[in-house]
């Protein structure tokens, strides 16, 4: 206990994390700044005009269906009458549609939570893996690098125990850090919304999703922090994880990519940790091959995606975190600290 | 007296891509009893700095039997960490904090009292200092704050890594003063140092090593009389005469400049009788006594006047005859 508390002070002492915090804070002021300043409460008239739009919109995506599933029925003519209605109807069969128009879309320059709680939220995530990422790293590399761990370890001298303490404080503080900045965030969005805004339907199927949304997020944000500190451990430095990170992207999101785009490697997505990380932050993602149409009896309406869900990605992600923790505290087991 | 440290032939390698294979400490023995103050020298890159970080776990060495305060090491170093306080080369602190909250933290850490941390700050002079963020501290400060995070504990052994480094001539003396008054306090204390002078004044026993090898260990008077060729510079009026005076009683003498070297004989009155007799009067005789850098110096093969090389290979004097000089158990051949 006294050396979490210990770990904690230090932690909480460095700069870099300082600085993140700060960046964390700032851009979150700003964008709560920019929404409050290009957002303002609809008139009476607005909303009834927007909600006339949206039934209006509604109503037109509901006629260009029957249109297009009486021409496919045959009892119209295949002349569209100059829209566009496609040869599968199911693409815009209202009822498929992953939403339909509401009175929001509507609402120029007004800022609806409901409409906008996701992608700010994702936004959040995003600083939080990085904020993770960058935060493990440093915590471990600079203290590698400096001889804080000897220091350490001349008052402790049982190396694991050191390890899991610093990995265990670091992902404690991370997720209560992550845990507090988006339940501020989200609440000043929903204040925003409220008063200066829309707040939008918020069901209970909202709150669910949403709230799925986050915990999948906070599982991101402590599997990278894991993942920077085991690098940086594995590398004694910081820039071993920065670097790692780089050479990731670089050679293998962008240029194993191409090279399995040229080779026409099937499902290539597959290999990739972004769409992993995708598949398991939105529960599941879609990926076109057109290759999956080549086969004899794919049928002619075959369309060429491919949905990777949650459960392979987080297991993916989780065996890949799992993999350089373990290797990093076997081999801080029997490094020699020079 | 019990045994607080022991080391029997340990060897540590090195391997690296770069570099290859390099022996850093080579079949190392090291035997450390309660009470002593105890120097531990030799040349860069000897082996003492990897031998210590053996001893404290930090190291994992090849081979060898090591322990501290009776329990092996490192297996079962933690039992007895809390009484060894321990600094390795220089330590690196946080830099934005103080001195204080920097023992404050390893207080914590190690599960000792807070309330020691003034104590400690008092021991190596930095109490008034203890506010000022550490990376303000000059070398020395920072060295004094290192010994103090050593001293943290109240150990029972205090491991010291060449504690003058960055020390001004008043610091290294108040280094002196707090290692002689810790020892006076039952301390055991194992000091490496560069600065032969301070050991000498310090320590009452001393291992060398050289090549990652120990080529001289025991008390430090007895590790010096070891080396004394009962040597005395002799004045008189005629140097010349007088060294055939001393061939001719079968003594050796070597005249240099106005003085003579005389060696061979066991007591200098045999040298005065001998002049006096034939009419030479001694105006100086003085016993040349070797120190401890001049043994150093003969044991490590580092002469002063040839540019030597970290890595060199030379073979220490001692390991050209393969013997060892343990004065506490006598010539190992």
């Amino acid at each position: 206990m006294n050396l979490v508390r210990a770990e904690l002070e230090r932690l909480a002492a460095r700069r870099f994390v300082q600085l993140m915090v700060v960046l964390l804070a700032f851009a979150f002021a700003v964008t709560a700044a920019t929404t409050l300043a290009g957002s303002h409460k609809p008139s009476a008239s607005e909303l009834n005009s927007a909600r006339q739009q949206a039934t209006e919109a509604r109503q037109s995506m509901e006629t260009a269906f029957q249109e297009c599933v009486a021409r496919r029925d045959g009892a119209q003519p295949t002349e569209d009458g100059g829209s566009f209605l496609p040869d599968d109807c199911s693409q815009i069969d209202p009822v498929l549609q992953d939403r339909l128009p509401i009175a929001a879309d509507f609402l120029p320059g007004v800022f609806s939570f409901a409409q906008q709680a996701r992608p700010l939220l994702f936004f959040l995530i995003a600083f939080l893996v990085l904020f993770g990422f960058l935060v493990g790293a440093s915590y471990i590399g600079a203290d590698l690098n400096s001889g804080g761990v000897v220091n350490l370890l001349l008052w402790r001298p049982r190396r694991l125990t050191v390890l899991a303490t610093k990995l265990g404080t670091l992902l404690g503080t991370v997720l209560v850090l992550a845990l507090l900045a988006s339940v501020a965030y989200l609440a000043t969005f929903w204040v925003i919304g409220q008063t200066a805004g829309l707040a939008g339907q918020l069901s209970g199927e909202f709150w669910r999703e949403l709230g799925a949304v986050h915990g999948r997020g906070l599982v991101l944000v402590l599997l990278a922090t894991a993942v920077g500190f085991a690098i940086a451990t594995l590398g004694r430095h910081t820039s071993a994880a920065l670097g790692a990170l780089a050479a990731y992207v670089v050679v293998w999101e962008l240029g194993a990519r191409l090279v399995l785009e040229i080779v026409d490697a099937p499902q290539s997505d597959l290999f990739m940790l972004t769409s992993h990380v995708g598949a398991w932050l939105n529960g599941e993602a879609r990926f076109y091959d057109e290759q999956i149409c080549r086969g004899g009896d794919i049928g002619f309406n075959c369309q060429g995606f491919y949905t990777l869900s949650w459960l392979p990605s987080l297991l993916v992600l989780l065996g890949i975190t799992g993999g350089l923790t373990a290797a990093a505290f076997a081999v801080f087991r029997r490094r020699d600290l020079i | 007296m019990s045994a607080v440290i022991e080391i029997e032939g340990l060897r540590k390698t090195f391997h690296s891509m770069r570099n290859g294979r390099r022996v850093a400490v080579d079949g190392f023995d090291l035997l450390v009893e309660e009470g002593q103050v105890h120097g531990f020298l030799g040349p860069n890159g000897s082996g003492k700095t990897t031998t210590l970080r053996a001893l404290l776990g930090l190291v994992r060495a090849d081979s060898g039997r090591m322990s501290v305060l009776g329990q092996p090491s490192p297996e079962l170093l933690p039992r007895v960490a809390g009484q060894v306080g321990a600094i390795v080369e220089s330590p690196q602190f946080f830099g934005n904090f103080t001195g204080y909250r920097t023992l404050r933290l390893l207080a914590r850490a190690g599960g000792v009292p807070v309330s020691r941390v003034d104590e400690a700050l008092d021991l190596v002079g930095l109490r008034d200092r203890g506010d000022e963020r550490v990376k303000a501290y000059s070398l020395g400060m920072k060295q004094r704050l290192a010994v103090a995070s050593a001293l943290l504990k109240d150990p029972r052994l205090l491991i010291l890594d060449e504690p003058a480094n960055g020390l001004d001539p008043a610091g290294i003396r108040e280094m002196r003063d707090l290692m002689r008054s810790l020892a006076a306090t039952g301390v055991t204390v194992l000091v490496s140092s560069h600065i032969l002078g301070e050991i000498q004044l310090i320590c009452d026993h001393v291992t060398i090593i050289s090549q990652g090898r120990r080529v001289a260990s025991g008390r430090v008077d007895e590790v010096l009389a070891g080396y004394d060729r009962h040597e005395f510079l002799v004045r008189v009026a005629d140097p010349q005469r007088a060294a055939e005076l001393l061939d001719a009683a079968e003594l050796t003498a070597v005249v240099d400049g106005e003085a003579l070297v005389v060696s061979g004989a066991s007591d200098p009155t045999v040298i005065s009788r001998v002049l006096g007799e034939q009419g030479l009067w001694v105006g100086e005789l003085t016993p040349l006594r070797p120190d401890l850098e001049s043994v150093f110096l003969e044991l490590t093969g580092a002469h002063p006047s040839v540019p030597r090389q970290v890595d060199d290979s030379a073979l220490p004097y001692a390991a050209q005859g393969d013997a060892v000089i343990d004065l506490d158990r006598g010539v190992d051949a």
